[in-house]
């Protein structure tokens, strides 16, 4: 099967007033089609810049300094001219974020955000017929009453509801690769739960491939395919999660698993940044077709 | 909508600010019927009742030549609302233009644009509108250039901050992310988010722009006689003071209405706006 998303070698670097930080330090990571992937590490270990570089929003900023491979599909990202880059957006690639609600505009209806994005792959669709898409889509991600939601405002709607519409828009046009940035993060977790079983399922039915960003191994473990730890810009360990789950062989994947927390006690180990064998190199499970 | 109605209602200083408002508007659009002597508001000249007081023939009196202030008056109303119309309706755009891209843009674009703006916002600005109707001649249009050049810099402002904490909003890169262009980015979805902000100003600006036209003409640097004008009609009686007061007071007072009445419908609206969010 042909890789859906390929990163190789992909460096970052910020320009500021005190010199330059390297946040990414070769990052390699790719995605089959219809697979979960999953990208875990603590805040500020690369996972939402790599997301970033993938829809291309990074490389505008005049002090980032991107470099490294970027496949979609087999075609290679960098050639793209930045507006061929933008038409990608919201049609081959389409992204969610940690907090629903706040990703759709307070002033506009759901039916008319919803018109917006089908409006991405077909221009001019007309009201009519994008209620009716939309209503289709709302259904499947188990909202019914659809024609009073795409009639509401978001602050209207539970985080719940937002997030399932939310998901619905990401995957109204199809596209080939979904990102996930911490979804639901801001939701309570029973809510979280219900809406990642519903993401599971559709982006299952529909094979898109999904990069899932998240620092939850709870939910990784039960959403992914395969996993990538990242630390400090650097991929310390992959392999299918099950393999990974039953054998962490990388000293910061262990540390990371005991840092969350067990109902049976015991608080969270205390943070230890200064840990040499963090630095070790990656280590990889094959298997899984990995 | 009922909210709004019922926000209105509750409160007695919007409701006086809807009545006067709409005293002001009526008056100044049907002046040709309310208006006992329609043809006072040029140049006429009757010296038979001129410089009287307040009578049962001219209500608020007589100027200098002998027209009825009441019909002036109802006549300066319309210059006036004319003037705030056209200059919000030119400097608004103008500073949202402004705002919104130095806001969303950043960098070199919010630099220039901003200093720009600030270049403006530190000259006095009723300085500004005398230098410009110094050098311009003294006409209702250029009044309007004079006004508008001062006034679009504070939309600009407003419209940037309010821009700079919406860019940070979730809905802004969840719109990027979906390959939304800047302009759809800036006028689709963040504008919307401005127009309360904007819609209150522009209410509290009408009583504003009103205020300065009248400097203007007070002046002697915005609209020329014979045409009516409230500020043209103070100044002329001020000599006058205090003998003819009626001169003075009755123009002096219809400029108060006007803007206190738009004064408090832009407290209301901000209420009703506000609240929403």
């Amino acid at each position: 099967m042909s890789a859906v998303l390929e990163i190789r070698d992909l460096h970052l670097r910020f320009r500021g007033h005190s010199g330059v930080s390297e946040v990414l330090h070769g990052v390699s990571l790719d995605i089959r089609a219809g697979e979960r992937v999953a990208l875990v590490g603590e805040s500020g270990s690369g996972k939402s810049v790599t997301a970033r570089i993938v829809l291309g929003l990074l490389q505008e900023l005049p002090y980032a300094e991107v470099s490294g491979g970027l496949f979609l599909e087999g075609a290679d990202l960098n050639r793209l001219s930045r507006r061929q880059w933008q038409g990608l957006r919201g049609t081959s690639i389409s992204m969610i974020f940690q907090d629903p609600t706040s990703s759709l505009n307070p002033v506009f209806t759901i039916g008319a955000q919803f018109a917006e994005v089908l409006r991405r792959r077909d221009p001019g669709l007309p009201r009519g017929a994008a209620d009716e898409r939309a209503g289709a889509l709302l259904r499947s991600v188990s909202i019914h009453d659809h024609a009073r939601v795409l009639d509401a405002y978001p602050f209207q709607l539970s985080g719940g509801m937002n997030q399932r519409v939310v998901i619905a828009m990401a995957l109204a046009n199809h596209p080939s690769l979904l990102i996930a940035d911490e979804p639901g993060t801001a939701l309570d977790v029973t809510v979280q739960a219900q809406t990642l079983k519903l993401m599971h399922d559709l982006v299952e039915r529909s094979g898109t491939a999904v990069l899932f960003i998240s620092h939850n191994l709870g939910v990784v473990r039960e959403f992914a395919d395969r996993v990538f730890v990242i630390y400090r810009g650097r991929i310390v360990e992959r392999g299918p999660t099950a393999a990974i789950f039953e054998a962490p062989g990388h000293a910061y994947t262990r540390a990371l698993m005991a840092a969350v927390p067990r109902i049976t006690g015991g608080g969270p180990p205390e943070p230890n940044d200064g840990e040499t064998a963090f630095l070790d190199p990656m280590v990889v499970h094959e298997g899984g077709g990995a | 909508m009922r909210r709004t109605t019922v926000i209105l209602l509750r409160n007695p200083l919007s409701m006086l600010g809807v009545v006067l408002v709409a005293a002001v508007v009526i008056s100044a659009a049907l002046a040709d019927y309310i208006a006992p002597f329609p043809e006072h508001r040029g140049a006429v000249v009757d010296f038979v009742h001129f410089n009287q007081g307040p009578t049962a023939r001219n209500v608020m009196g007589t100027d200098l030549v002998g027209r009825d202030l009441f019909s002036r008056i109802l006549y300066a109303f319309r210059i006036s609302l004319l003037l705030g119309v056209v200059v919000l309706a030119i400097a608004t755009p103008i500073g949202t233009f402004v705002g919104l891209l130095a806001g969303y843009l950043g960098g070199r674009a919010e630099f220039a644009l901003m200093r720009l703006t600030d270049v403006f916002l530190s000259i006095p600005p009723l300085v500004l509108a005398i230098a410009m109707m110094g050098v311009l001649e003294p006409t209702l249009l250029n009044a309007m250039l004079a006004v508008t050049a001062m006034w679009w810099p504070w939309y600009a402002r407003l419209v940037y901050n309010i821009t700079r904490s919406e860019r940070e909003e979730g809905y802004v890169l969840a719109a990027e992310v979906i390959g939304a262009s800047t302009l759809h980015v800036t006028f689709r979805e963040i504008l919307p988010n401005c127009l309360p902000a904007i819609i209150t100003k522009m209410t509290l600006d009408m009583g504003f722009v009103i205020i300065i036209a009248s400097s203007l003409s007070f002046l002697g640097l915005g609209v020329q006689p014979p045409t009516p004008d409230l500020g043209s009609m103070v100044a002329e009686g001020a000599r006058y003071l205090p003998d003819s007061w009626w001169l003075t007071v009755f123009p002096g007072l219809a400029i108060l209405v006007a803007v206190f009445g738009f004064n408090l419908i832009g407290d209301a609206l901000r209420e009703i706006l506000g609240a929403d969010q």
